[in-house]
């Protein structure tokens, strides 16, 4: 029998194993589109849609009850980067149950508006507003310090101006003074904003109309006069946020190792239930056991890419299947460099047990640097540890995929040519060094 | 006197750095059951061995091998891993469906031939496992142990086969621990010990060589290698 005959031979019965072992096939299946599942909806509603922007959740309290205080957690409430707690119609906490859940790390942020806020707006002083904060939480610290300016500009009806900068000279060493001179003349501006809002014909141009009308709140982001241009693949689902693609890949392509490596594992086992010997001194190739394993790892592997594309798809609309031939390319490419790995590991452990503990190290490290957990490619590493990731399979696995779900790049694409290749380099050695190690270990004697 | 299929002169044999033949020789006939004593380190490599010097896909190809473990995939019935077995020895598909039924005949499944092998007791897993190993029908089957936990109805079964594999001329080389079943069963017997083959022949041959011309197999086989634990594995 030669090679390629006895290989099929081998894949043919291991498919037959795997798919007679039902409740092990669909949990092979099923497990990764759970995690998909759920990373992809934790990462669809946490980042809010197609905007990219994540939320944060803010617990707030409202000591005060007045409309202006209203008006502001309602402001808090309408800024998509914030996700204001108690939701409407559930119970209200006080300041020391919102302290509580901060030092619990139940919650990161809480804003307490205290008594006298309304009034206070109105006589144009700075209101009571507490932030309750756990300080490791920087990033999203300065998210809710945009929202707290917007939800107060709104409160204010457009009125805080003058007494913002007042405020915020005083915290920067204006004598009192100097800060109510600035309130002073920020009183004339604001006055004649006031009466543009108002609609004075004297100073509207007509010719010059917002597109979203007068907006206050968002008018500090569009102080410094720039020019904003979108540049995106023109095929990129407009539903599609960059956390969701990059979740549905970066599941994909750490649970195809895993499931990769349970197939792989069939070696091990091949030669604990003794018919390894058996296959041995049949006559047939030696390499073929090994090739036959490989077939079938492929096999199997792209069969859960696939569930998983069409799932992605289904439920996610990631846009899989835009470019079939970049997706048959990434695809096979992937399952073989995944199945390249799990040989090696597997002949070269001794045991299952040995190869399950490796592979789950090596496997979770690679995910973690190569980037299938949050998107490492974009962060600002030292040197040695972005060489470091780019030495994973799984970072060169994320490149094409990611190139195919976001940049929508081809497979002629020399990004996407750069990471085939290396996956494939990675499969030639891998492969010759199972296949060394498997003469050594698996066929001596 | 029948022609030699095995015919081995000073054979030595190292495996992982272990000397497990030392300067061995051996004959065995076509068509007769020798029965190899002394472990299977020193038996079956012995055998393996002696098959080994051309060390070729074609010399593998004369060699069937009935192994200790049950080497059976659980999960495939038994029409299953015969049908994958002979296959992947390069049968075709008509003498494949051949190869299959007598294998279901030599093993006793016929009727149980769609079950899972994990649903089958001990001793019709026994079968099957001979009955794979026969499946290529080839010149020389190497036997270890393989009546190794069966009961006595499965085991007797066993016996019958193999007395049938012979009658068709087949060579069996059999090792086991049960010195009342290789006495039963083989022609001939060769006793290794320490990796030398330290005699052979009928056990009336071994019986008067070892100067106890009434004495049992295990008696003769205690008498040639002596009464020390034997660690080998």
């Amino acid at each position: 029998m030669n090679l390629f005959s006895a290989s099929v031979c081998i894949a043919q019965k291991d498919l037959r194993l795997f798919f007679r072992d039902r409740t092990g096939m669909m949990l092979g299946l099923l497990l990764p589109i759970a995690l998909v599942t759920v990373f992809g909806m934790i990462m669809k509603f946490a980042f809010g849609g197609s905007s990219g922007m994540p939320k944060v959740a803010v617990w707030v309290v409202d000591a005060d009850g007045s409309d202006a205080s209203a008006k502001f957690v309602r402001g808090l409430r309408e800024l998509g980067m914030l996700s204001v707690l108690p939701r409407a119609g559930e119970p209200a906490i006080d300041a020391a149950m919102a302290r509580a859940l901060v030092l619990d790390g139940e919650a990161h942020h809480a804003i307490l508006v205290g008594k006298g806020y309304g009034e206070a707006l109105a006589a144009g002083k700075e209101p009571p507003i507490t932030v309750v904060r756990d300080p490791g939480r920087a990033m999203e610290a300065r998210l809710v310090g945009i929202g707290l300016m917007q939800a107060t500009m709104a409160a204010a009806e457009g009125k805080s101006m003058p007494w913002l900068l007042a405020s915020m000279m005083r915290r920067q060493g204006m004598s009192e003074a100097g800060a109510e001179r600035v309130q002073a003349s920020m009183l004339l501006v604001q006055n004649v904003i006031d009466r543009f809002v108002a609609g004075d014909a004297e100073l509207k141009d007509a010719a010059a109309t917002p597109a979203n009308g007068f907006d206050m709140a968002s008018i500090f982001e569009d102080m410094v006069p720039v020019v904003r241009e979108d540049v995106q693949p023109p095929a990129r689902p407009k539903n599609l946020n960059h956390q969701l693609a990059q979740s549905v890949a970066g599941m994909t392509v750490m649970m195809l190792m895993f499931g990769l490596m349970a197939c792989s594992v069939t070696l091990l086992q091949e030669r604990d239930q003794g018919t390894l010997r058996r296959l041995l001194v049949s006559g047939a190739p030696r390499a073929s056991l090994l090739f036959g394993k490989f077939l079938f790892c492929i096999a199997v592997g792209l069969l859960q890419l696939a569930i998983m594309f069409v799932y992605g798809e289904l439920v996610f609309g990631v846009g899989t299947f835009r470019d079939p031939l970049t997706l048959v390319v990434l695809a096979v490419t992937w399952a073989a460099a995944a199945t390249a790995f799990g040989m090696l590991i597997a002949v070269w452990a001794g045991t299952p047990k040995q190869a399950e503990g490796l592979s789950t190290m090596l496997i979770l490290v690679m995910a973690a640097l190569g980037g299938c957990w949050f998107p490492i490619q974009v962060a600002d590493l030292p040197w040695w540890a972005d060489v470091v990731t780019h030495a994973t399979l799984t970072h060169w696995a994320m490149t094409g995929f990611q190139g195919m779900f976001w940049h929508q790049k081809g497979v002629l694409d020399p990004t996407m040519v750069r990471a085939i290749a290396v996956q494939w380099g990675f499969v030639a050695v891998a492969t010759m060094l199972a296949w060394r190690v498997w003469r050594r270990r698996f066929t001596a004697g | 006197m029948q022609e030699a299929l095995l015919a081995v002169t000073d054979l030595s044999y190292s495996y992982r750095e272990r000397q497990a033949v030392r300067a061995a020789s051996l004959q065995c006939r076509r068509g007769a059951i020798l029965g190899l004593l002394g472990g299977f380190t020193g038996t079956m490599t012995f055998a393996g061995a002696a098959f080994r010097p051309a060390g070729d896909a074609a010399m593998r190809s004369r060699l069937g091998l009935v192994p200790q473990e049950l080497a059976l995939y659980d999960d495939l019935t038994a029409r299953e891993n015969l049908a994958f077995f002979a296959r992947f020895q390069g049968l075709d598909a008509a003498a494949t469906a051949t190869a299959v039924a007598r294998g279901l005949e030599l093993a006793g499944l016929v009727d149980r031939q769609n079950d899972r092998v994990k649903t089958f007791s001990g001793g019709m897993k026994r079968r099957l496992n001979l009955a794979i190993g026969d499946l290529h029908g080839h010149e020389l089957l190497l036997l270890d142990e393989p009546s190794v936990g069966v009961d006595p109805q499965s085991r007797n079964h066993l016996f019958e086969s193999l007395r049938t594999l012979r009658s068709a001329g087949r060579t069996l080389i059999y090792t086991s621990h049960q010195m009342d079943e290789v006495q039963r069963l083989c022609d001939r017997v060769a006793v290794m010990h320490e990796g030398r083959v330290v005699a052979s022949g009928t056990t009336a041959e071994l019986a008067a060589r070892a100067g106890t011309p009434d004495a049992n197999l295990e008696q003769v086989f205690l008498s040639l290698t002596g009464r020390s634990l034997r660690d080998e594995a």
